[in-house]
């Protein structure tokens, strides 16, 4: 592919929403003022179990200024979910975790709005509660829920014949790896205004990623035609997969229905850790056999997730922790048994990764292991055993371009693995991992679409309106990009709606890695049938046939025929102003080839489009106190086609700075269900300081159905950061850590116990 | 009523008087009360600097900065940056460079960087880095940010 192919895809286009957010005009959620607006406040439960024996609202309904006070009681409850309904807007009978929502409030201002909920007095029964997946799934464990036991969701395939592949094993491994809950810590707090008009109609201005998935929820939850819900993104101020589904805008539209006011309601920090949904924790048992020559015959999996109170996003993460990574290498024997189970915790959700990071430590933490016992390099291992453009994985998966052995090869190449492991030096170490990832896919339904409108305008520019939205990643620039590549326009010829579901067409939304591929593709469809349209009506215009007609810069023109040019401006025109005119205004739709896995056995081609990588870390340890330095970092991504250098290399600083805060800083610690460290003083995010330099590298595959070959990218950059650490630790001064975060305390007690042993 | 302090502030070259809640911070007074919404609200207890502005030149977490004690001072907000319409370099350096994403942290981290800059106009990189460890982003790993601070006359080292 010649460097000219195009104009503005793979151009580092600054983002087209960069200037708005560097003065400060850019409006966020709580940055929204409306006339009259009132002010939420929730009433959380204090105990992480318990019977709700009694709530008395009286005294808060008497504070000057309080405009509702609404409960159970004024809400349809009617029990609701992304994939398991088992949620209540508000808690009715029962708590069951520290921060359960039970009473909210709405007031003149939010000082009046806290002293009315502390006002609410609730009386509790306090229930027996547990707070470990393994001790909730043992018979005689308090029940979360109504029901038989605890297990919320269960995963259960096989591929292959495991104790076949356990059989022709030289070397069995079984190990345990665990990784606790940690938060997408955005820096913008969830928040929301809503307001109930005249018209009946409910509308939400709300920074989340999947519009027309909370409004499906909401309707439910409110029991309410979702036509009648009318949801709008402000800027976004981070979400990673935090604001996939949380309970704020639930309970404002209980308060705006009620008021028939304006109402906004923001997290405090607090707030959004005791309450704030973060990744699921899991314990991964995982049994691997390979052969001499490093070929893996055999996998078998058990993982125990920590589900939380309400099941939220945590099925579907599930069900990737159980097939996912097996992908990335030709493995044929399989076997998976999953269980997400119910604890008196916060509910879990989405994180980036989206349960891939969960497994992959586990996965690539054990490749390492095993790498030693057949005495092979960790490189030569993986290379062994990767799948490659053209196969079908166990699981079903279709690869139909497939970069790893060239990321990891490049990566190897770029940090010096050979000569560095040929030349060692005390306490320093090389840690690799692989991941693959998806590009969209169908684990929470059978939508995986998206489409875009697009319009020309009388002065030549472009409408597009598409409502996956940006969540800060740049989405919308993107978009530009691939309509403007289409049109042979600049970028600022391309004007893109905010994401509205009254405005917008239905898509999925941000999640999965699936808006450049998915959405992009829609856009591309979109700009492409505009196109068409436009030569449609300047082959009348010029009397031309289409096929003779160039399109460049803004204009049409027959191409063996100089001087017989029409602008955008002019066709536009034409189009419009005469009798039975007509705006060129077009529609684009895309859903990818991937397919509805099949509920039992699981197997099927999850996505339209695989997106591979391959990170290598190289780290010091200060085994006085146990301190990782991580000295070098290379992350090699096969993204099939960088659209936009600039961007694509942001997504991989930040991935890779969420990925280090996994492997060595984050963890959400609770006591009695109780979180302990709610604040960023004590939940310890990446700093400029603390971060090492990054490498990005990027595997161009030119994926057959990507937009201009492009695939997914947000999510793969932070899913194999643990275990490349873990394996550099490892290899640095001996320790295997299989539990993260990867804390100095954890490195020495490592530490000890090699010198005890030796 | 609660007892209400006067104020006198100036606030991106204009000078404001009003009387406020003595315990209202000065995050509160520049957003609610002037409509200086681009000062962030990421944490409300100092831990973040999303709310970061310039009081006397210095970089203060406007969250735990009480209003009154602005009084008689100069605060700049991210809406005071820009001259004439133009924009200030380090704004212009945070676009082209790519230190954007989600734009929650970027007003603050703008802001404290012109403190640094102010102090000391040719920064090494881990003096730029010392100098932001207060402004947490979650988005960028801070890459993109170092090298559009360093863009303005600082040094690789």
């Amino acid at each position: 592919m010649s460097e000219s192919e195009f104009s503005i895809i793979g151009q580092p286009l600054p983002s087209i929403d960069a200037r708005v957010k560097v003065t400060g005009e850019a409006k966020y959620v709580e940055d929204l003022k409306m006339p009259g607006m009132l002010y939420g406040k929730t009433l959380r439960s204090p105990i992480a179990h318990g019977r709700i024996l009694r709530v008395d609202t009286s005294k808060a309904k008497r504070i000057v200024g309080v405009k509702c006070v609404v409960t159970a009681k004024d809400s349809p409850r009617i029990k609701y979910g992304r994939i398991v309904a088992d949620e209540l807007i508000l808690a009715e009978d029962k708590v069951r975790f520290v921060g359960d929502e039970v009473a909210a409030v709405a007031a003149v201002d939010k000082d009046t709005a806290e002293e009315a909920v502390a006002m609410i007095r609730v009386e509790y029964e306090e229930l027996p509660a547990v707070f470990d997946p393994e001790e909730a799934m043992a018979p005689g464990a308090p029940l979360v829920h109504e029901a038989a036991n605890n297990i919320a969701f269960k995963i259960q395939l096989s591929r292959g014949d495991v104790q076949k592949g356990l059989g022709s094993a030289d070397i069995v491994v079984q190990e345990r790896f665990e990784a606790p809950m940690v938060h997408p810590a955005y820096l913008e707090p969830v928040g929301c205004v809503a307001f109930y008009d005249a018209y009946g109609v409910l509308t939400v201005w709300l920074p989340f990623q999947k519009l027309f998935p909370v409004r499906s929820l909401l309707s439910r939850a409110l029991n309410m035609p979702a036509g009648k819900i009318r949801i709008i993104q402000p800027m976004v101020g981070g979400a990673f997969g935090g604001k996939i589904d949380q309970k704020p805008p639930a309970v404002l539209s209980l308060l705006a229905l009620k008021t028939q006011k304006p109402v906004q309601m923001v997290n405090t920090r607090d707030e959004e850790f005791i309450a704030g949904r973060g990744r699921v924790a899991s314990k991964i048992d995982l049994t691997m056999g390979i052969k001499k020559d490093g070929t893996v015959v055999a996998k078998r999996t058990r993982v125990i997730a920590d589900n939380g109170a309400y099941s939220s996003n945590a099925p579907a993460t599930l069900n990737t922790m159980a097939i996912r990574p097996d992908n990335m290498y030709r493995f044929q024997n399989l076997e998976t048994e999953a269980f997400l189970v119910y604890t008196n915790k916060l509910p879990s959700t989405a994180f980036r990764g989206f349960g891939n990071p969960q497994m992959t430590f586990a996965l690539e933490s054990m490749l390492d292991i095993l790498a030693e016992k057949a005495g092979m390099d960790p490189v030569e291992l993986r290379l062994k055993n990767v799948s490659k453009t053209g196969d079908v994985t166990a699981h079903g998966w279709k690869i139909r371009s497939g970069g790893l052995q060239e990321c990891i090869e490049r990566a190897s190449r770029e940090i010096g693995w050979k000569e560095k492991r040929g030349k060692r030096i005390p306490h320093r170490g090389l840690g690799i991992a692989c991941m693959i990832h998806v590009s969209g896919g169908r684990t929470a339904g059978n939508f995986d679409g998206s489409s875009a409108f697009m319009k020309l305008n009388e002065d030549g520019n472009f409408d597009l309106l598409i409502g996956e939205g940006d969540i800060g990643q740049g989405a919308r620039t993107v978009f530009a990009q691939i309509a403007a590549e289409v049109l042979h326009v600049g970028v600022h010829n391309i004007n893109i709606s905010v994401a509205d579901t009254a405005m917008t067409p239905f898509c999925d939304g941000a999640s999965a890695s699936r808006i450049t591929f998915v959405g992009g593709n829609a856009v591309k469809a979109a700009a492409e049938a505009v196109r068409e349209k436009i030569l449609d009506v300047a082959a009348e215009m010029l009397e031309a046939s289409k096929e003779e007609l160039l399109v460049k810069k803004g204009t049409v023109s027959v191409k063996k025929s100089e001087g017989r040019t029409a602008s955008f401006v002019e066709i536009a025109s034409f189009a419009l102003n005469r009798k039975g005119g007509y705006p060129i205004m077009e529609k684009g739709t895309f859903d990818a080839d991937d397919e509805k896995v099949h509920p039992q056995t699981r197997y099927g081609n999850y996505s339209g489009a695989y997106p591979f990588a391959a990170h290598i870390a190289e780290v010091e340890v200060d085994v006085e106190t146990g301190k990782v330095n991580i000295l070098n970092y290379v992350a090699a991504h096969d993204l099939g086609r960088v659209i936009n250098p600039m961007a694509a290399e942001g997504q991989v600083f930040g991935g890779v700075a969420q990925g280090i805060g996994y492997a060595l800083t984050e963890e959400m610690t609770f006591r009695e269900g109780k979180i302990t460290n709610p604040s960023f003083s004590d939940y310890k995010v990446m700093s400029a300081e603390s971060m090492p330099p990054v490498k990005p590298i990027f595997v161009e595959t030119i994926d057959p159905a990507g937009p201009f070959g492009a695939k997914g990218l947000g999510e793969p950059t932070l899913v194999p950061v643990p275990p490349a650490i873990a394996n550099a630790i490892y290899d640095a001064v001996g320790v295997r850590m299989k539990t993260l975060p990867m804390t100095p305390e954890k490195i020495l007690r490592g530490l000890e116990e090699l010198k005890q042993k030796s | 009523m609660k007892k209400k302090v006067k104020l006198k502030v100036n606030v991106n070259g204009d000078w404001i008087d009003k009387e406020v809640d003595p315990r209202t911070t000065l995050l509160d007074f520049l957003r609610d009360h002037l409509g200086y919404t681009g000062t962030k609200r990421g944490c409300d207890e100092g831990d973040c600097g999303a709310c970061t502005v310039l009081v006397e030149g210095k970089p203060v977490n406007s969250c735990l900065f009480l209003a009154a004690k602005a009084h008689r001072k100069k605060v700049l907000t991210i809406e005071g940056l820009q001259k004439d319409g133009k924009l200030h370099p380090l704004q212009e350096a945070f676009i082209q460079h790519g230190a954007v994403q989600c734009g929650f942290c970027t007003p603050g981290m703008i802001l404290t960087a012109k403190a640094l800059l102010d102090q000391n106009s040719h920064p090494t990189e881990s003096e730029v880095r010392k100098g932001i460890a207060g402004n947490l982003c979650r988005c960028t790993g801070y890459h993109q940010i170092v090298e559009a601070i360093l863009s303005l006359g600082g040094v690789h080292e």
